[in-house]
């Protein structure tokens, strides 16, 4: 090497660093306009996922915009929300490099958002430090809010954990499946429900697991778990985790994966295995594209639900979620996913505790988020309010259980809630082909 | 105690993951058999498989067993402009070149794919999905014994292609001989655009092959199953098809067997020892050449 | 290829880079301080990776030491309190250690053999982490990992970033002197030729085992760095990208130069983040996916060699631009 190249090499490593320093420089921030950062994975493997969420936390800026913006009574009036994508990339170093940039360089007043467990421990660790109130709308691990090596006290959880998961779906096992299994087949009423359990072998499978055995346990249900089979995350073929499973004689398969593995694993269930009996899915897999993979083999199967692309419960949610998905579905083409539906309340309620707090001061939001009483909205919530739990800064959501049925009209399966009692809009039916597993 | 029907249904479905496997092998040793070069993004032409077939079938409403060839067809062509402005022009200059030249074409596919049909998981359903055969404790699904019988068909095709006409055996003569095979007069370059581009093909069938079993699919999801072929011909020896059909059904049946034995979280650990074990013993693969 | 870069030139330009990258948290900026520590970090990692291809071997798995680095740092400091600082170079060591035991699975293998042998390794510690380990590592869910310098510190965001860049200058100046040193002249001979190598009394397996060894250690040691930058380890660090991407910021740069890591990773982060800030998505990676297959197919030799190609091109004016072909590996 001599010295030209050196110099150009330097050359180019300068350039770089100037633009570097040029992008960097950020919006000045107008008076008067809360600015609201949201993380999601814009591009990388879950960008479907993280688009979703970019595009339903629009709809509820618009949507607040339209009726004027948020009232802050520091500004004197109402002001506008200005959202900031922030691309995680998938990656825990794209989430902290977008979030460093959310937070310093954008001077966001608030960060909604955040998918992937791992991902959002790397940029939870700055949050805590420039103390940003932050509503994580996508990550399902409790750990998110329940660490305690940082000061998790700006961080508000508002999605559904993997323990929440759990326990809704062993419930309605125990409450109804169970029940509806004994009366169909003159079993005696204290045989228990044999359970078999599929699960993705991540910190998400491994989360359900444990809540269905926990729940199990602490409730005392009359369920035993004869077979558990795990599987590597974005597998494809399940024929022999199915075939082991099915050896297992179980009366019901409470699966934890996502829609690129739920739809092959019931495919091939249904239609290779001939496993057949009823499937339970997580609710994450609640939309358009999972009922159309499925196609005839859904029939009859089950999905948890706290937001779905095909039904409300009736009451008061109805409206709400109409408000959300018709301009959704106009302005993208398709109905919003679940991830979209806690995101687009989410930046609902920043836009709540900025309005409560009278301020964007970050400390008198957290203190708002902290004390936030906040009618439902698009999705079902215990006691009909959104409020954070002082220990752990987690929502409680209500999940319902959807039984999926054939719709000739459609050409796919359609939703109808059959649990809880209070929500339900059909009975839960135990169809002519299910065979019942003995042992 | 574990009962025969059983063990039958794992070899079954073995067989089967070895399908999709072996014709990604077949077309990857085909391409390092002439130009010996590995395209990691050979998965990608899965992808665009998977995504033509069914744009095909959307637009077409034809059999998608028919549009195998159409889907092949296309993607030739591709595969074809890839080699000729991409792999030719950095031919000789290292084998990390190729895998960093892979790389910017898994960029480049995966993210076109993003732009024109979205990132969201897709699927076709394909007319014979209700149809299956009983046979003892298995029913075979029709859709998976026409795999087997296209897959076979295909490998024949490509055998009788190969054996049979003169273009196949220039084919074979370069990747014999390149040298040799220049100096009889073989316009090697052109075989080594035809058989980038028939590698590209089957790579596309395996796609469409995909798609008819009722897979999902969506941008990203070639590049799982183009390592796993990469192991398959790295296990049966580079450049050896034979040893791409041996290694893809035996990749797929060691998979299945410990999925069943230990686990599904161990499938791809224990394929990678299976395969560093054979590598020890014999560290050019099963059928592989002593040296290049 | 000539490896090292000597002389004043060197000395001076690497002067100016650290002059550079000392001043720019002057700036006060605290995003371009964050990106610069993960640069940083890359460099490190990337410039490991150029070690092992020095040594005349390739490795397509490198996250398992990166992965194996942050583990055992983290652990370390954990369990015995010791200061990340400390756990740091441990962390290093334990991943030389594995390296050194996968070097000798791997001693007869070569080329793509080799590449898919380390690729193989950073899935089997990947499954291991998260199954047979997982009562230490915490399996899926990971570990949380002390930070560098406490957030409590006034400043810490510059002294992390500071000591960062020292161990990163080091890291380079270490290979710089590995590569002059006898063991650097032996790495080369067993590269070019290793039979005519082992005739000259140079024993390639021990050399290439030293190799594995030291390229581990380092990426073992940019592991922790991340990991303990982060606060947070999960298994998502042995995954495939990041095995990748030290293959994409050498080769772009310049395989086997001192500078081409440092170059490409520095290029790359840059063109990555600028587009982003376009608000550019999939786009993005269209647009460096194409960068990246024109600097292979015109650039062959990555960004280092863009003079000496400019220069070429100039003194051969009217001829047959062509690519000039070098053979390497």
């Amino acid at each position: 090497m001599n010295y030209k190249q050196y110099t150009i090499i330097l050359g180019i490593v300068l350039m770089g660093v100037i633009l570097a320093a040029g992008c960097t420089q950020g919006a000045t921030q107008p008076a008067g306009e809360i600015k609201i950062g949201v993380v999601a994975s814009l591009t990388g493997p879950v960008s479907n996922l993280g688009n979703g969420m970019w595009d339903s936390a629009v709809i509820a800026a618009n949507e607040v915009n339209a009726a004027g913006g948020v009232y802050v009574k520091e500004y004197g009036g109402k002001v506008n929300i200005t959202l900031i994508p922030g691309d995680d990339q998938s990656t825990p170093a794209g989430g902290q490099t977008a979030v460093t940039k959310l937070i310093t360089e954008d001077k966001v007043d608030a960060l909604v958002g955040g998918y992937s467990s791992a991902v959002t421990y790397a940029h939870e660790q700055i949050v805590a430090q420039y103390k940003v109130p932050y509503v994580v709308t996508g990550a399902s691990s409790p750990t998110i809010t329940h660490r305690t090596d940082i000061d998790t006290s700006y961080i508000f959880h508002h999605c559904p954990t993997t323990d929440t998961y759990g326990k809704y779906t062993t419930e309605f096992i125990d409450q109804v499946i169970r029940p509806a299994i004994n009366a169909k087949f003159n079993f005696d009423a204290g045989r228990p429900l044999r359970l078999g359990i599929i699960y993705q072998d991540s910190q998400f499978g491994q989360g359900v697991y444990s809540a269905v055995n926990n729940t199990i346990h602490a409730e005392n249900l009359n369920i035993q778990i004869v077979g558990a089979q795990s599987f590597k995350m974005a597998e494809s073929d399940f024929h022999t985790t199915l075939t082991a499973i099915k050896a297992a004689k179980p009366d019901a398969v409470y699966v934890a994966a996502f829609t690129n593995e739920m739809v092959p694993m019931v495919t091939q269930a249904r239609r290779d295995v001939g496993l057949n009996t009823f499937f339970l899915a997580v609710e994450n897999n609640d939309a358009p594209a999972y009922y159309k993979g499925l196609g005839g083999y859904g029939n009859y199967s089950v999905i948890e639900s706290r937001f779905s692309p095909y039904t409300v419960p009736t009451g008061t949610i109805a409206d709400a979620v109409a408000a959300f998905k018709t301009p959704y579905t106009a302005r993208f083409g398709s109905p919003p996913d679940m991830m979209g539906a806690s995101t687009y309340e989410g930046v609902r309620i920043v836009a709540q505790a900025i309005s409560d707090a009278g301020t964007v001061d970050k400390a008198s939001v957290q203190q708002a988020l902290v004390n936030l009483r906040m009618p439902q909205m698009i999705e079902a919530m215990q006691n009909g309010v959104i409020t954070f739990s002082s220990n752990y800064h987690e929502s409680q959501f209500k999940l319902y259980m959807e039984q999926l049925v054939w719709n000739p009209t459609a050409g796919e399966t359609r939703p109808q809630i059959v649990w809880p009692e209070n929500l339900k809009a059909a009975d839960f039916v135990v169809p002519d082909w299910y065979t019942p597993g003995s042992g | 105690m574990v009962d025969v029907g059983i063990l039958l249904q794992i070899v079954f479905w073995g067989l089967y993951a070895g399908c999709i496997y072996l014709l990604l092998a077949t077309g990857l040793n085909l391409i390092f058999g002439v130009m010996k070069i590995v395209n990691f993004a050979h998965g990608e032409f899965l992808m665009l498989g998977a995504y033509v077939t069914a744009a095909i079938f959307a637009l077409s409403g034809l059999n998608p067993y028919a549009i195998i060839l159409l889907t092949m067809l296309v993607l030739v062509s591709i595969g074809g402009f890839v080699e000729r402005l991409c792999f030719r022009p950095i031919l000789g200059t290292g084998k990390l070149n190729e895998i960093f030249l892979s790389i910017g074409l898994i960029y480049v596919f995966e993210n076109v794919a993003a732009v024109i049909w979205s990132d969201r998981w897709q699927s076709i359903q394909s007319p014979y999905s209700g149809i299956s055969i009983p046979i003892g404790p298995v029913s075979l699904p029709l859709d998976y014994v026409i795999i087997m019988v296209v897959t076979t068909a295909i490998l024949t095709g490509l055998y009788l292609f190969l054996e049979r006409t003169q273009v196949g055996m220039a084919i074979r003569a370069t990747s014999q001989n390149r040298r040799g095979a220049m100096l009889v007069g073989i316009d090697v370059e052109r075989m080594d655009m035809l058989s980038f581009g028939i590698g590209s093909a089957l790579a596309a069938a395996a796609g469409t092959l995909w798609v008819v079993s009722g897979q999902v699919f969506n941008p990203y999801m070639g590049s799982i199953p183009a390592i796993k072929a990469f192991a398959i011909i790295i296990l049966g020896g580079l450049g050896s098809i034979p040893g791409a059909i041996i290694g893809g059904l035996l990749y797929g049946l060691a998979e299945n067997a410990t999925a069943f034995l230990v686990g599904g979280p161990w499938k791809d650990a224990v394929s990678f020892i299976v395969l560093i074990v054979v590598l020890i013993i014999r560290p050019r693969g099963l059928f592989g050449e002593a040296e290049e | 290829m000539k490896a090292p870069d000597s002389g004043r030139l060197f000395r001076y330009s690497t002067l100016l880079c650290l002059a550079l990258a000392v001043i720019a948290p002057a700036s006060g900026d605290i995003y371009l301080l964050n990106l610069l520590v993960l640069m940083l970090i890359f460099i490190i990692f990337a410039s490991s990776w150029n070690l092992l291809a020095l040594s005349g071997q390739g490795s397509l798995g490198h996250a398992a030491f990166f992965g194996i680095g942050a583990y055992a740092s983290t652990l370390i400091a954990v369990k015995t309190g010791l200061s990340p600082f400390i756990a740091l170079p441990l962390g290093g060591v334990v991943a030389a250690g594995v390296g050194l035991l996968i070097g000798l699975t791997c001693v007869r293998l070569k080329e793509w053999f080799l590449a898919m042998v380390t690729f193989g390794f950073a899935i089997i510690t990947q499954t291991l982490v998260v199954s047979v380990l997982a009562p230490v590592t915490g399996g899926w869910s990971g570990l949380a990992s002390p930070r560098l310098l406490s957030a409590a510190i006034p400043g810490n965001s510059f002294i992390e970033y500071y000591s960062i860049l020292g161990i990163a200058a080091l890291s380079i100046l270490a290979i710089r002197a590995l590569m002059g040193s006898k063991i650097g002249l032996a790495f080369a001979a067993i590269r070019e030729n290793e039979t005519e190598a082992r005739a000259s009394g140079v024993d390639p397996v021990r050399y290439r085992l030293l190799g594995f060894a030291a390229s581990a250690f380092l990426a073992g040691v940019a592991g922790a760095l991340e990991i303990h930058h982060f606060g947070y380890v999960t298994p998502d660090i042995f995954g495939i990208d990041i095995s990748f991407l030290p293959v994409i910021y050498t080769i772009f740069g310049g395989l086997g130069t001192l500078a081409g890591p440092v170059i490409g990773t520095v290029i790359l982060t840059i063109v990555s983040e600028g587009l982003m800030n376009f608000g550019l998505t999939f786009e993005r990676f269209i647009i460096i996916g194409l960068i990246l297959i024109l600097v292979v197919i015109f650039l062959p030799r990555g960004l280092v060699s863009l003079p000496e190609e400019i220069r070429k091109r100039w003194k051969r004016h009217g001829d047959n631009p062509v690519v000039s072909q070098t053979k390497k590996e």
